[in-house]
């Protein structure tokens, strides 16, 4: 490999070494045999590509280009085979063989029919191949994925599928099931089932990662003289003590109310305070703020400065 | 089968990270008994992430992405080699012509 590996990276040579990187990176990308693994030249290219980078990503190794004392030969690395050997005709299945691509294609009798003959004819040996993985959908209700629970999924065939939902799962996470999937072909290990959890809304409690956060009414006599409530979480109520005069929007915490978590301690649960006045209106509260002067001096809007 | 250490050293990887790899789902658990051992296609896969990672430049859940594509894309280019060789034996035993 003898060209100019400022020619072969296309940059000037009076170039930055964050130009040269990025111009690296740019070719590597398209030319990256794994990335084109039916382009039989890419790996030339690349390989061209990777040795110009060997000597002018390092700037000693540059500056000792530009004086002349080494070539931009010999400095190849010595490249094993690419991953995109491994495929292809021929090739053993492995860990890595997937018909996720074309696992719906499969419904279709023909592909289905051709592939197992020419497979089971191809290199002597029987044809093999891990199943591809079947993708559910699996909505629980917000306790059961706080807390943990085991759901039923009936399929498509009738076959039943037990998925256990750990405390904690999360709104989206995926629950991989090993070996749930479709069947293999040739006798080829069964793929995964991976199971998309939908964790449907609280009408009390939201989650705030492992934290709950819950809105809770208070009378305004609670409010002004405090007490003890209880206050529903995940795992069923607790007493907690409000202070004496506490306000709309003061937030308390449970500790250790929240989710469970996997590692590292459970999460807490926020209770918001939130005063409600009497549905109908009370003569004698109505008298009581009509005579409360202190009341009546006080500005909770003073800092909007209105 | 490749032992570890000469795993290690032929992808230039530190342990850890080669655990957290196959963690991440990207490389398979390897066989561990009589040790540890890995073929070469973890090998070729290995050093793929690692150009990803150290020459491309893309981040963690980009690996996860580009891995599930690339092994989609070989299974597809694998059965279309099927198909087209079963074109091929169908053309021939009605005497090449279409």
């Amino acid at each position: 490999m003898n060209e100019d590996p400022y020619a072969v990276l296309g940059v000037k040579r009076e170039a930055t070494q964050e130009e040269i990187r990025g111009a690296y990176r740019k070719l590597a990308k398209q030319l990256h045999p794994d990335l084109n693994p039916g382009d039989k030249k890419a790996e030339e290219k690349f390989k061209q590509v990777a040795s110009a980078y060997e000597v002018l990503g390092d700037p000693e190794k540059r500056a000792r280009f530009d004086r002349g004392e080494i070539d931009a030969s010999g400095t190849e690395r010595p490249r094993e085979r690419y991953y995109r050997d491994f495929h292809g005709s021929g090739a053993q299945e492995h860990a890595y063989s997937t018909a996720d691509g074309f696992a719906d294609l499969m419904d279709e009798d023909i592909l289905a029919d051709i592939l197992r003959r020419t497979r089971a004819g191809h290199g002597g040996g029987q044809f093999r191949m891990r199943g591809s993985d079947a993708l559910y959908r699996l909505a629980v209700e917000f306790l059961e994925a706080v807390n943990g629970t085991t759901k039923r999924i009936i399929l498509p065939d009738g076959g039943t599928l037990d998925v256990i939902i750990p405390p904690g799962t999360r709104d989206g996470q995926v629950l991989r099931l090993r070996g749930k999937g479709r069947a293999g072909i040739g006798g080829g290990p069964a793929g995964d089932a991976l199971v998309e959890i939908e964790v449907r809304p609280h009408k009390l409690f939201t989650r705030k990662d492992g934290d709950i956060h819950l809105e809770l009414p208070i009378s305004l006599t609670e409010a002004v003289l405090g007490g003890k409530l209880d206050v529903p979480t995940p795992s069923g109520p607790v007493r907690m003590t409000v202070p004496k005069g506490a306000n709309s929007g003061t937030v308390l915490r449970l500790k250790g109310k929240g989710v469970q978590r996997k590692e590292g301690s459970p999460g807490d649960e926020y209770v918001t305070l939130k005063i409600v006045l009497p549905q109908s209106s009370d003569p004698e509260l109505e008298e009581f703020a009509r005579r409360w002067q202190a009341g009546q001096r006080h500005d909770p809007r003073a800092h909007l400065e209105v | 089968m490749i032992p570890l250490h000469e795993f290690l050293l032929r992808c230039r990887l530190e342990h850890e990270s080669l655990q957290a790899w196959i963690a991440a789902g990207w490389l398979a658990t390897p066989e561990t008994e009589p040790e540890p051992a890995f073929s070469e296609v973890d090998l070729a896969r290995a050093q793929l992430i690692r150009d990803l990672r150290d020459d491309f430049g893309v981040n963690d859940e980009g690996i996860s992405v580009i891995l599930h594509l690339i092994d989609q894309m070989h299974g597809l280019r694998r059965s279309m080699e099927d198909v087209l060789d079963e074109l091929r034996a169908v053309r021939e035993t009605h005497g090449g012509s279409r």
